[in-house]
């Protein structure tokens, strides 16, 4: 069977069978977080915009919040038979794009509160995170296969990795 | 907070009108600066879906760099300066050649050409924003600039991360210069104004159309 590729745009979220791969384009401050069943072959990825709903509007997209998008990622992840105990994750993104010295403003580091929201949602929920690429000053591209479970990462300059 | 989604034409024309004074005072301050003809186009005001802004750009994984300000004094806003990279390297070029002459050695340090982009973001920023205070009586106070070379969907991530907390819209006002010259390639900019969701009020009502 062919793989299906999905790309996610800000605030998407999605869950697939293998065999899939997922993909999401330049993260800046953003976090891409991807969960996977290796026995049940399915995968998941959010595109993480911020780092908590409190003061949101209401009816957003779950996947805009860490807080709402790690929670309703592995809701999603259950739905199509993964097995919770056996749900890994892994973490790319995060960047803080402009360095600032003497302004404070909030929304330039985000990339860390997004960062540490979706790490601390995915220990609270008992979800191994077994990789991730976070951090530093530059955008990332990532994508998801469910061939070999890794995340490739492309950082422009810096060239490819995986983890 | 303002709803963004309910502004009046007579307010949108307001604050176009504001782009359009900044953008006249940073094309001056350019032209000088590169001793160039500069044309500018009429400024938008933009309400863009925080989802989309990349994709209303153009492609989000293009290659663009950006400086970026933020302005700390009364009216609170950031500002930032994208062009594709190669328009951008080709601006460090004409501003490099009033200093070396018209042979520029091409082993540069890289720094060298990034302190130069740098400096031309922070002259057309800053001659922006100052025009806007000025017209609406706020102090003028700005941050020393940053620079990023980046995909165009991570630079907006910035946006979206000002607005994206208080809905799903932003305000942008957005307007484009463009270096004109005999024998010069085309090189063009945009500058983006992005208005701190709490100052928008404040600026309506400094024009007197809230």
């Amino acid at each position: 069977m062919a793989e299906a590729s999905y790309v996610l745009g800000m605030a998407d979220l999605l869950v697939a069978h293998a065999p899939a791969k997922l993909v999401t384009l330049g993260l800046g401050s953003c976090i891409g977080l991807v969960v996977f069943d290796t026995t049940a072959k399915v995968a998941g990825m959010a595109h993480i915009m911020l780092p908590d709903s409190r003061g949101a509007i209401g009816n957003e997209k779950v996947g805009k919040f860490a807080d709402t998008a790690v929670p309703a990622l592995i809701d999603e992840m259950l739905k199509k038979g993964a097995v919770k105990s056996h749900i890994k994750a892994k973490i790319a993104g995060g960047a803080q794009m402009f360095a600032l010295p003497g302004a404070s403003a909030d929304f330039l580091t985000v990339g860390a509160r997004n960062v540490k929201e979706t790490t601390a949602r995915l220990a609270r929920l008992g979800i191994a995170l077994v990789a991730s690429d976070t951090g530093g000053n530059k955008g990332r591209t990532v994508e998801f296969s469910t061939s070999d479970w890794k995340l490739k990462i492309k950082t422009l300059g810096k060239g490819i990795t995986e983890i | 907070m303002i709803d963004l989604g309910s502004f009046s034409s007579l307010q949108l024309d307001a604050i176009k009108e504001v782009g359009n004074i900044g953008t006249g005072n940073a094309a001056t301050a350019l032209s000088k600066l590169l001793s160039c003809m500069i044309n500018m186009d009429v400024p938008k005001v933009e309400l863009v879906s925080i989802y989309e802004l990349a994709e209303h750009y153009g492609d989000p994984g293009r290659e663009v760099a950006a400086v970026f300000v933020r302005s700390l004094g009364g009216f609170g806003c950031s500002l930032i300066f994208v062009q594709n990279e190669e328009d951008a390297q080709l601006m460090v070029d004409l501003l490099l050649k009033q200093q070396f002459g018209d042979y520029l050695p091409d082993n540069l340090p890289q720094e060298m050409r990034d302190s130069a982009l740098t400096e031309v973001g922070n002259i057309i920023l800053s001659s922006f924003l100052n025009a806007i205070n000025l017209l609406i009586g706020t102090q003028h106070q700005i941050s020393v600039p940053a620079v990023a070379h980046d995909m165009l969907s991570s630079i907006l991530d910035v946006v979206a991360s000002i607005f994206g907390q208080m809905g799903e819209m932003a305000l942008m006002i957005n307007t484009q210069l463009r270096v004109e010259g005999a024998g010069l390639a085309n090189i063009s900019g945009s500058i983006i104004l992005v208005p701190d969701p709490d100052a928008l009020e404040m600026l309506l009502r400094k024009l007197k159309v809230m």
